[in-house]
């Protein structure tokens, strides 16, 4: 069973980043179920997709990753991963983008809260409590910026949870599955998206 | 047939269609709103063939359209969220006395939690008031197989039935095979029979109080015997009982909608620690309740037989738990029966297979403590503690849009109260985000259309204070009219302001009578809310373009201060429906830091940088604009003292190509 939460804030593109996993764990024959938050959580508030494979074939009834399961966080956002944390496995992975986005209360307060300090502290918190999980921050607006549109940092955060290695999914089951899900005429920049998130995660090592 | 990912609802609507469904009504309301959506779209695809969809004006006028079609023995679907079926009620439990002809079901979404809802009300309650069989989902493909049960169930009995699909049933997706194309079923000859049976008097609701209790008990029956209904009652047995040892009785464990699919999650996950840890699970037996009225008695009591013990699983009401005490008490068995009553499960909330996981340790061990598995279970609990991150987290509330016409509506009757002593009322809809802060501007919300004769209700007791009741445009056709005709008659000092943003836009962008446009691609002529106000008898009505601030504020000042019923028309369409402008950009060197723009509107697309120091900024740092939330509207440059804020120059925006795809 592989469980992963996509969290991120309302209009970065959850949703389709999990259709497309499960485009490709379909196309590997897993059974796979997904949930996504609808409604007022939309407009601008913290959101999650959770996606759950049977990978090794087994029963699959519940469409929810439980909290203290996931294998695979990807976070679209700092904060957001924090808020996800609780869903993470003690062996799982975080991914996460670097670039916050802020939300309104934090310009009322005149104070930003700093996706640095909240990538320090997860760290830190993946280190007393979970020496077994990992955690890549990557720096998304680099891939972003490479591409020219921050409209694929859902694909450029899957890619990049692919490329860093441990989940069995390949960048090419990833590839293929843009292909089936996405709209024609955004196929190439996703794509283009996934390389360059691939490229900078080899670079990295 | 071809496999695809299908949301619930998205299931649920192909099925009624494979059902033959003919006529589909229902107002939208999260989670159901996708069921009448999809039907629309295959019709518009020309792949459901026969069928009639709409949003109807509320769910009362679409429960009652669905009536009159199944009189005619059409296959008819009615949908709505669960509190949608409080309007229809009236409707309801009427026509289950007069009773159907053509299949009809009404798919009721229920919310625990609640995610999107002001209330955690539960259907299954609901359906047992009005004496209406309903059926419970635990999954996507559980809720495609009772849709079509639920058609031969509804003609079988000529009763209404109800399919109650959760949040998390009708959200989730799974891969399903689906019909390419459907055709609704023909209407049995004839059509519409006329007879005494379609009149609804006193003696007939007395002969049909009798056939509904009849068909009630025939139905429990065949929820036990009847492949079609039984298959929704699963049982299923596991564990074994250590060789050697005295013969435990099993543990019993009951459970219905998604709390089925947790339970079942939960039991494998704790076989397989138990499998690895190299011991056995004690003996158990498990019973999907999944028609939950009326409750399959019989079925329960023989499920039970030889168990001492039950625990129920299943969110919102005790409505199993319930059944089961009775199946118990009326069979006279020795079964305690653990649930919601003594604690044992949440009383509240949504569920999930972590809670389940340490309800039936809890449960295993109030029984068997010295069981060998305990000690694997306790190790899997502590497997289950959660990760946690220290660090303060801001909060994410939803917010109004960046570009949110509604955010000037309010910003406008604000400035015209000034200081007045004011009552707020809000409404269903986008627009109850209101209540955040800067804007502060939703004092009450209630349930749908409540607003305005709320607002009356506060003229009348606290005469002095000024009352504004703030309505959408869907809200307005859908339940607000009889309250504004309230006002007028009763001579209530009250100013009603009409956020016209063209669309019903909370739950995902419907059209309305406002809008004229339907669901089988008719642009009608829409329905003028401002003649509807003036027919109605409201004297003072103005007419305001919410993002020209001083227009607004002006049109606000001049309804609230007159004395009875009045109205503004905020128009302005939804940032959904309107293409973006190009962004405004802070001039960083005239920026002062003062804030006014972020704390009069709080607006999501304008930031404060506390480090950049600007030249007018002393050390305060300085606003700056997100060009990626930033939609243009301009409603900031006006507020800023200092003449920082402007319309970018003729820049192109790049936003709208690749941002659909982003957000789809």
């Amino acid at each position: 069973m592989l469980n992963v939460l996509l969290a991120g804030v309302g209009g970065q593109g959850t949703v389709l980043a999990a259709k497309v996993l499960a485009s490709a764990a379909q196309s590997k024959r897993w059974a796979v179920r997904t949930a996504e938050t609808i409604g007022m959580a939309q407009r601008g508030g913290s959101v999650v997709s959770h996606v759950r494979m049977a990978s090794q074939g087994e029963e699959l009834y519940a469409s929810l990753v439980t909290p203290g399961t996931a294998d695979l966080i990807v976070a679209f956002e700092p904060g957001e991963a924090a808020r996800a944390l609780p869903y993470l496995s003690r062996s799982g992975t975080v991914v996460t983008a670097r670039t916050t986005v802020q939300p309104v209360t934090a310009a009322l307060a005149g104070a930003p809260y700093d996706g640095a300090a909240v990538i320090g502290a997860l760290r830190s918190a993946l280190a007393d409590q979970a020496p077994a999980a990992r955690l890549v921050a990557v720096d998304d607006a680099a891939v972003t910026t490479a591409v020219g549109t921050s409209r694929v940092l859902n694909m450029a955060l899957l890619g990049a949870a692919l490329a860093t290695g441990g989940f069995p999914l390949a960048l090419d089951d990833l590839r293929e599955a843009v292909r089936a899900c996405v709209k024609p005429q955004f196929v190439a920049l996703n794509l283009a998206a996934i390389d360059e998130a691939a490229r900078q995660a080899a670079a990295l090592g | 047939m071809t496999e695809k990912l299908l949301m619930g609802n998205e299931a649920f609507a192909h099925a009624a269609l494979e059902a033959g469904v003919r006529v589909v009504a229902g107002y939208p309301g999260t989670p159901s709103s996708e069921v009448v959506e999809t039907i629309a779209r295959l019709r518009a695809q020309g792949r459901a063939h026969g069928v009639s969809v709409e949003w109807s004006t509320n769910e009362k006028a679409a429960l009652e359209l669905v009536a009159g079609a199944a009189y005619c023995g059409a296959r008819a679907l009615f949908t709505c969220k669960q509190v949608g079926l409080n309007v229809a009620s009236d409707a309801l439990l009427s026509l289950n006395y007069v009773g159907v002809r053509g299949g009809t079901v009404l798919l009721v979404a229920d919310d625990p939690g609640p995610i999107s809802s002001q209330t955690e009300q539960d259907t299954r309650r609901f359906a047992a008031f009005a004496k209406v069989p309903v059926l419970d989902p635990a999954t996507v493909e559980q809720g495609f197989a009772m849709m079509g049960a639920a058609f031969e169930l509804s003609e079988r009995y000529g009763t209404p039935v109800i399919l109650r699909p959760t949040t998390r049933v009708c959200h989730a997706s799974a891969f399903l095979d689906v019909a390419e194309e459907t055709w609704a079923r023909e209407l049995p000859e004839g059509g519409f029979q006329k007879g005494p049976r379609w009149v609804i008097f006193p003696k007939r609701a007395f002969e049909a109080h009798g056939e509904i209790n009849d068909r009630l008990r025939a139905m429990a029956s065949d929820y036990g015997s009847d492949p079609l209904l039984s298959q929704f009652n699963e049982r299923v047995a596991g564990g074994v009982a250590p060789e050697g040892a005295p013969m435990r009785p099993p543990f019993a464990i009951a459970a219905g909608g998604v709390s089925a699919a947790y339970v079942r999650e939960a039991l494998a996950l704790i076989e397989r620690e138990a499998a690895a840890a190299g011991v056995a699970v004690p003996p158990y037996r498990f019973l999907q309740v999944g028609t939950a009225y009326p409750f399959p008695e019989q079925t329960v009591a023989r499920f039970l037989e030889g168990a001492p013990d039950v625990i129920v699983f299943e969110e919102l009401d005790s409505v199993i738990e319930d059944g089961v005490l009775q199946a118990v008490g009326r069979a006279g068995l020795a079964v305690r029966v653990h649930g919601k009553h003594d604690g044992s499960t949440l009383d509240r909330g949504e569920s999930s297979t972590r809670q389940v996981v340490f309800d039936l340790a809890r449960y295993f061990r109030s029984a068997d403590n010295d069981h060998p598995v305990m000690p694997v279970l306790e190790a899997a609990i502590g497997r289950l503690e959660l990760l946690h991150c220290d660090e303060p987290l801001p909060p994410r509330p939803p917010v109004l849009c960046a570009g949110c016409p509604h955010r000037g509506s309010f910003y406008a009757v604000k400035r015209a109260l000034g200081k007045r002593d004011a009552v707020l009322c809000g409404d269903i809809g986008c627009y109850t985000l209101g209540n955040a802060a800067p804007l502060d501007a939703v004092d009450t919300c209630l349930c749908m259309g409540a607003g305005i004769t709320m607002a009356q209700g506060f003229a009348v007791a606290e005469p002095g204070k000024k009352c504004v009741a703030f309505v959408g445009d869907s809200t307005f056709f859908a339940s607000a009219m009889t309250g504004i005709a309230n006002a007028v008659y009763n001579g209530h000092d009250i100013t009603v302001c009409l956020l016209d943003n063209a669309t019903t836009a909370m739950t995902g962008g419907q059209q309305h009578p406002g809008t004229g446009l339907t669901l089988m691609g008719q642009q009608r002529r829409p329905i003028d809310a401002e003649a509807v106000l003036r027919a109605l008898g409201v004297e003072r009505i103005l007419r305001a373009d919410p993002f020209d601030a001083a227009q607004a504020e002006a049109a606000a000042r001049e309804a609230i201060g007159f004395e009875g019923p009045s109205a503004v028309v905020f128009a302005a369409p939804c940032i959904q429906l309107a293409p973006p402008k190009p962004p405004v950009a802070i001039d960083g060197e005239a920026c002062t830091g003062c804030k006014r723009c972020i704390s009069s509107i709080g607006c999501p697309a304008i930031g404060f940088d506390a480090a950049a120091a600007g030249p007018a900024s002393k050390g305060r740092g300085t606003a700056f604009v997100d060009e990626a939330l930033c939609y243009g509207c301009g409603l900031c440059a006006p507020l800023c003292p200092f003449g920082a804020i402007q319309p970018a120059p003729g820049a192109a925006s790049g936003k709208g190509a690749g941002q659909e795809e982003a957000d789809a």
